[in-house]
């Protein structure tokens, strides 16, 4: 990792704290939390039958713009991508293992716990901002590869985004339909949600403080991430 | 993955790379228990919440977990005409407690509640109407006795009915406490004995 060893003075050291709990503030606003959808929304997906593109479309990509666990991941992912080929790269390897699961998840009814796959989504985060501090070479020897990686995660953040789905009683007439414009929803969120990530690194690796804090900022992915993950157990022990 | 080349010697430590994965542990930790549990679970392991004021989100939130031992029971009071009762239970604060209560002919009610600590005779109302039933769920705002004040306002002597589920003890001091009757007076404003 590029890594300018400079002096950690005090104004550092109070930039370092306050975007920690920023971050942290902003991940534990349960609105934003990756969790079921609620209110409005969900009526509507009950209530729905027959195909309803436009309708799932809006909800797919609603439910990636506000899902920070997501986001997270995919800041951790090209946080260190200068390439625009390699970012292209690596969110395609993600939206591959995202979709996968995501539409064999609801077609094929999978049942799996929604709680222990949003703690791994959660942990999914940490592992980027470990990988990205270097901590499996330093600590373990080891480098893992990264597109594999993201893949497997992407399997994750897919099976996430199917249990929110399947909570609801998706009528038979159209699921195909559903399903599908759902997807293209989520890519399509992603790729704004990507828009705003990919502008805001590239203005800041223009400044020289983006490799001094590049350490801080993925200490706090680590944070959010452990945050992400811990709320998810909670919930499990309270609510399975 | 496509990065500048690094120099080895400015790759972040060993030390610094745990150090930095325990700290974000601690954090969220630290995020978890002192705040996040309280104000969304109404959970305050570390007592936190309380001192924060977040323990009051965390009450506010659909469910909330209790300690205390679960109890439901049931009263009977007769009350002549112009007789008063007072009736509490001893609730911990953000306890919670389920009544319902009816009355075979017309009282004034009110259901009122004295936090530990406070001046005698100190007290906060809840609700006071004259109606002859009651229904509803009730959290201690603070640790005291709670309790509702009947008075038959009728020419008939009534039994009131109370039935309660929750979280909450017997008040020694509170149960049926104090009753009595209200001087009756006939139409020269001579007093008149209430039992007959």
């Amino acid at each position: 990792m590029p890594y300018t060893g400079g002096e950690v003075t005090l104004p550092r050291r109070i930039a370092c704290a306050l975007a920690v709990v920023a971050l942290a503030l902003v991940v534990s606003n349960r609105a934003l939390l990756a969790h079921p959808m609620e209110g409005t929304n969900a009526g509507f997906v009950q209530s729905v039958d027959g195909p309803a593109p436009g309708p799932f479309l809006y909800l797919g990509a609603k439910h990636m713009v506000t899902g920070y666990d997501h986001l997270l991941f995919l800041v951790g992912v090209i946080f260190f991508l200068y390439r625009l080929r390699d970012v292209v790269l690596y969110v395609s390897l993600f939206t591959l293992g995202h979709s996968l699961t995501l539409l064999i998840g609801v077609l094929a009814d999978v049942s799996v716990n929604a709680y222990v796959i949003d703690a791994i989504i959660g942990l999914s985060v940490v592992y980027k901002g470990f990988e990205n501090i270097n901590g499996f070479e330093r600590l373990f020897h080891v480098k893992p590869n990264t597109r594999i990686a993201v893949l497997v995660f992407g399997l994750f953040h897919g099976l996430g985004l199917a249990t929110k789905l399947q909570e609801f009683m998706v009528s038979e007439n159209g699921l195909v339909a559903n399903i599908l414009s759902f997807n293209v929803g989520v890519e399509i969120g992603q790729i704004l949600a990507l828009l705003g990530v990919v502008a805001m690194l590239s203005y800041w690796r223009t400044r020289p403080s983006f490799l001094s804090y590049s350490f801080a900022a993925n200490t706090a992915l680590m944070v959010g991430g452990f945050l992400l993950a811990s709320i998810q157990v909670v919930d499990y022990v309270l609510f399975s | 993955m496509s990065r500048e080349i690094a120099e080895p010697d400015t790759l972040p430590s060993r030390q610094k790379i745990l150090m930095a994965t325990a700290a974000a542990l601690l954090t969220a930790a630290a995020l978890l228990f002192g705040a996040i549990l309280p104000a969304e679970y109404g959970i305050d392991p570390l007592g936190t919440g309380r001192v924060f004021g977040l323990l009051a989100l965390g009450q506010s939130q659909p469910f909330a977990a209790e300690d205390g031992e679960y109890r439901t029971d049931r009263a009977e009071l007769t009350l002549y005409p112009a007789e008063w009762v007072e009736y509490f239970y001893r609730l911990d604060e953000g306890s919670n407690m389920v009544f319902t209560w009816e009355a075979t002919g017309p009282v004034t009610y009110n259901f009122h509640a004295s936090p530990d600590g406070a001046p005698a005779g100190y007290a906060e109302s809840f609700d006071a109407q004259d109606r002859d039933d009651g229904h509803g769920t009730y959290t201690a705002p603070f640790t005291g006795i709670h309790g509702w004040y009947w008075e038959n306002i009728g020419n008939e002597r009534i039994t009131i009915t109370l039935t309660t589920s929750g979280f909450y003890t017997t008040a020694e001091e509170g149960r049926a406490r104090a009753s009595g009757y209200k001087p009756l007076t006939d139409i020269r404003g001579n007093p008149v004995p209430n039992v007959p």
